[in-house]
């Protein structure tokens, strides 16, 4: 019973510093995004005493509720769809402040209405919004301190509804737009006066290196956004991003090219926004494959040497692993069994036998846009040694076509259909993976694709919730199901742990809705009717229970 | 009634406005994450195999939805193109042919895209340059111009038909105002516009860097607000070459006010 070495060396050398304890401060957990919580009062031998401690309800259900809350020192803070913010006490569920952002009334824009939580530190709170401001809250009152239009969003084509990460005394946002003619970019700004302290440009401008890899005047429009949240290494104080795809997603001839840095992982000096090193997944993707998901850092032996290592699911569905020193590439491997638009990623990176998208034609492609796991983000348990992701199994048939960019406006150069899988049947797993090997352990399998996060916890448990309303508690060691429980709606948030007043509550968002939740509906045609929802719901133990 | 709509669904298809529409359909409608191939659904409603009446589609697809990431067309497509498009969701559903909408009393649009604006090859420059994405501190990120940008700095109204030479001097050195200096009793000292007092909350734009920061502060905090501001607006025009401000100043003055 005494776990691996490689396991043990992990538990000592990358310690516990990145679990989250008493609180869960920020998006990620802690700024290497392991979304672990050390709490192990709530464990394997308990947790099928785990009852519903309040249920808070937003009100504001479109497009569901896909937050991650934050809880510091007691007070939960969510934000929803429209840019709602609530103080929560993570107790007794009681509201101790809101503060409503005055949405426009017609926004216009595919990038929401969602917001995927706020970032809390030196007294405020901070979130993005559906019309591409950044606000800064006193987290006391809720008053508004300050607020900054990062760009007009008519002409940018984009917004922000991804969580904001803090480092080194600046809140620091990305946008969307991905799909836009658009040219994306992640921003900077002082916590204290909401100046902009430094912007990083996804795409080179013009005697900048990497402006060589975009034909003509498609660095303009080519997309790169910044549609979820970074990570951040204080040691090395590195911030590191995932860009997402090149636009026109699937139309790539007018823009020949590597297209840097689209589909790749940057680290960025945070005081200076500089780029300090790139790894890209995906050259001159044309099938909308994002690098932008989480990025997980982990200190993990590899061949018996210990290494800093940054892991990140790309959309296309493989996880790629480098070590965040510098960028190399250490290896990679699949997270869904239906991948058709490259045969494999060799010894170096290189992506091999690609099957791209033909003007005017149609083809069968897997995964779908979807992803071969959507952005709902993975887990690292420090216990185990390993990373738990959720992976999809679908297919879609894209027919590419020619199109000109417009300035803010749509830039897909296609359609697609979603199809059902070449391989077994059409749903989603959530499954237990070796983070550098790709070695799976056991597999969860679900009938529909599962869009919530992972909770992993030192109670050797694992959360998440799928479709249909039940927030699940699995194993981490064995993948069995030990505790389910329904909320009403399906879940596209992410659950956390923390503790107040000496008890551990377990909460996660309820609120089926988003982009991808849509897309189901091409597949599995009755999940249209799911009821939408937006509330929390936090679960603790009852008193004779602990 | 079933049959008369079947009917009428299957006349569109067949005219070449729903080719045409479906053309636009696919380039504008099921892209992405919008209303899916055929209308199939997506993260947008489906549309395919539902009933609509063709004034209300007419609405939604001119003005959009209020609060929704479905845009108001008008603007964006041609009058034939939208017609179009209607054509081509009528042969994917059932679209009953009520009388069309006055157009008085239908809702308000929401924001057009950027409008284009044509004019002289001088002023057509200056207006990309008021507008260019590639630069940081462009004027649109604090003025509004034809109904685009960020109303930050003046309305440029003003300007219109001036002489150039005039509208050009003005924008070597316009004179600050309207910027004050404001200082705070934390010891912050920053360059800021009156936006507003409510109660004993004050609101300025803080200059100090682009994008203007919107700063709320109780008025406890400010120690001083005085018109001795050292903000110079010269920062934003030097990037500019003598010609482009040369053509910024003809699009200012050519714009409609
Ligand atoms: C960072 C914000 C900012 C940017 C960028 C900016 N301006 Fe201004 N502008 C202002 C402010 C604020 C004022 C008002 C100054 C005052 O009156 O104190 C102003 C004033 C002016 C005036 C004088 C208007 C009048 O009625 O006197 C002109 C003309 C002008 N700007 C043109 C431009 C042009 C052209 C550009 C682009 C090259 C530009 N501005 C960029 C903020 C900006």
């Amino acid at each position: 019973m005494r776990p691996v070495l490689g396991v043990l060396a992990c538990a000592l050398a990358c310690g516990a510093q990145d679990a989250a304890h008493e609180n869960w401060p920020a998006y990620g957990g802690g700024p290497s995004a392991w979304r672990y919580s050390a709490l192990s009062q709530v464990n394997r031998s308990n947790i099928r005493r785990l009852a519903p401690a309040w249920v808070f309800q937003t009100g504001d259900v479109l497009g569901g509720l896909q937050s991650t809350p934050i809880v510091v020192d007691g007070v939960m803070y969510v934000s929803t769809a429209k840019n709602r913010v609530f103080a929560i006490d993570a107790a007794t569920g009681r509201e101790l402040w809101h503060y409503f952002y005055p949405v426009p009334r017609e926004f216009g824009l595919i990038y929401g209405p969602w917001n995927r939580g706020v970032a809390v530190a030196d007294g405020r709170v901070f979130m993005g919004t559906i019309d591409n401001h950044v606000v800064a809250l006193d987290q006391k009152t809720g008053r508004e301190l300050w607020l900054v239009n990062v760009e007009d969003m008519q002409q940018c084509g984009c917004n922000i509804t991804a969580a904001p990460l803090v480092a080194g005394g600046k809140v620091i946002v990305g946008v969307t737009g991905g799909d836009s003619a658009h040219r994306g970019y992640l921003t900077a700004f002082d916590v204290k006066t909401g100046r902009k302290a430094w912007r990083f440009w996804t795409i080179p401008g013009p005697g900048e290196p990497g402006h060589e890899t975009w034909a003509g005047d498609s660095w303009k429009s080519g997309g790169g956004s910044t549609w979820m949240t970074g990570s951040y290494d204080p040691e090395l104080n590195l911030v590191y991003w995932g860009v997402g795809n090149a636009a026109a997603d699937f139309y790539g001839d007018a823009r020949r090219g590597r297209n840097l840095y689209t589909d790749s992982i940057v680290a960025l000096d945070a005081a200076t926004g500089k780029l300090k090193w790139y790894y890209q997944e995906v050259p001159h993707d044309v099938w909308d494959f994002d690098a932008a998901y989480e990025c997980v850092l982990v200190d993990l032996p590899v061949n018996g040497r210990m290494r800093k290592l940054l892991v990140n699911v790309n959309k296309g569905g493989y996880a790629f692993v480098v070590d965040r020193t510098n960028g190399e590439f250490v290896s990679a491997w699949p997270v869904a069994e239906n991948i058709t638009w490259i045969q494999g990623v060799d010894q170096k990176g290189e992506l091999v036998g690609r099957s791209e998208p033909v003007p005017g034609q149609t083809r069968l492609l897997c995964p779908s846009i979807g992803g071969g796991r959507s952005w709902n983000h993975a887990a690292f348990s420090p216990r185990t040694g390993w990373f738990y992701s959720t992976g999809i199994e679908w297919c879609q048939e894209v027919t590419a076509q020619k199109e000109e960019p417009k300035e803010g406006q749509n830039f897909f150069g296609g359609v697609f259909q979603l199809r059902p899988p070449l391989k077994g049947k059409a749903g989603g797993h959530l499954a237990a993976y070796d983070p550098v090997t790709g070695r799976k352990f056991w597999s969860y399998e679900s009938k529909y694709p599962l869009l919530a996060s992972a909770l992993a916890t030192a109670g050797d448990l694992l959360f998440s919730g799928d479709p249909e309303g039940n927030f699940f508690a699995l194993d981490a060691k064995t993948g069995e199901k030990l505790w389910s429980f329904q909320t009403g709606s399906g879940h596209r948030g992410s659950p956390v742990a923390y503790s107040a007043g000496g008890r551990q509550f377990v909460a996660t968002p309820s609120g089926w809705g988003s982009a991808v939740a849509g897309l189901l509906s091409q597949l599995w045609p009755e999940t249209e009717d799911f009821r939408p929802g937006s509330a929390i719901f936090a679960f603790t133990l009852p008193e004779e229970g602990r | 009634m079933i049959w008369v709509a079947l009917l009428l669904a299957h006349s569109a298809a067949e005219t070449g406005s729903a080719a045409r529409g479906e053309q636009v359909f696919a380039q504008s409608c099921s892209v992405g994450y919008c209303h899916g191939k055929a209308g199939a659904a997506s993260r947008g409603p489906r549309l395919r195999g539902r009933t609509f009446a063709r004034s209300y589609l007419e609405r939604v697809i001119r003005d959009g939805i209020p609060n929704s990431a479905m845009p108001g067309w008008k603007g964006r497509l041609t009058d034939q193109d939208i017609a179009a498009v209607i054509d081509y969701v009528a042969s994917l559903a059932t679209v009953s042919n009520d009388p069309p909408p006055t157009t008085a009393g239908s809702a308000p649009a929401g924001p057009a895209p950027a409008p284009e604006f044509r004019g002289t090859a001088e002023a057509e420059r200056g207006f990309r340059l008021f507008f260019d994405a590639t630069r940081e501190t462009r004027c649109g990120v604090c003025h509004v111009s034809g109904g685009r940008g960020i109303a930050i700095g003046p309305d440029l109204g003003n300007l219109a038909g001036k002489p150039e030479g005039e509208i050009a001097a003005v924008l070597r050195s316009p004179r600050a105002r309207h910027v004050v200096t404001v200082r705070l009793r934390g010891g912050e000292t920053f360059p800021g516009l009156r936006v507003s007092k409510q109660g004993s909350l004050v609101k300025f734009y803080d200059l100090t860097t682009p994008p203007p920061v919107l700063r709320t502060v109780s008025q406890a905090e400010v120690l001083s607000v005085s018109d001795d501001a050292a903000w110079r607006h010269d920062a934003y025009l030097a990037p500019y070459t003598p010609s482009e401000i040369d053509d910024l100043a003809a699009y200012l003055r050519a714009r409609r006010p």
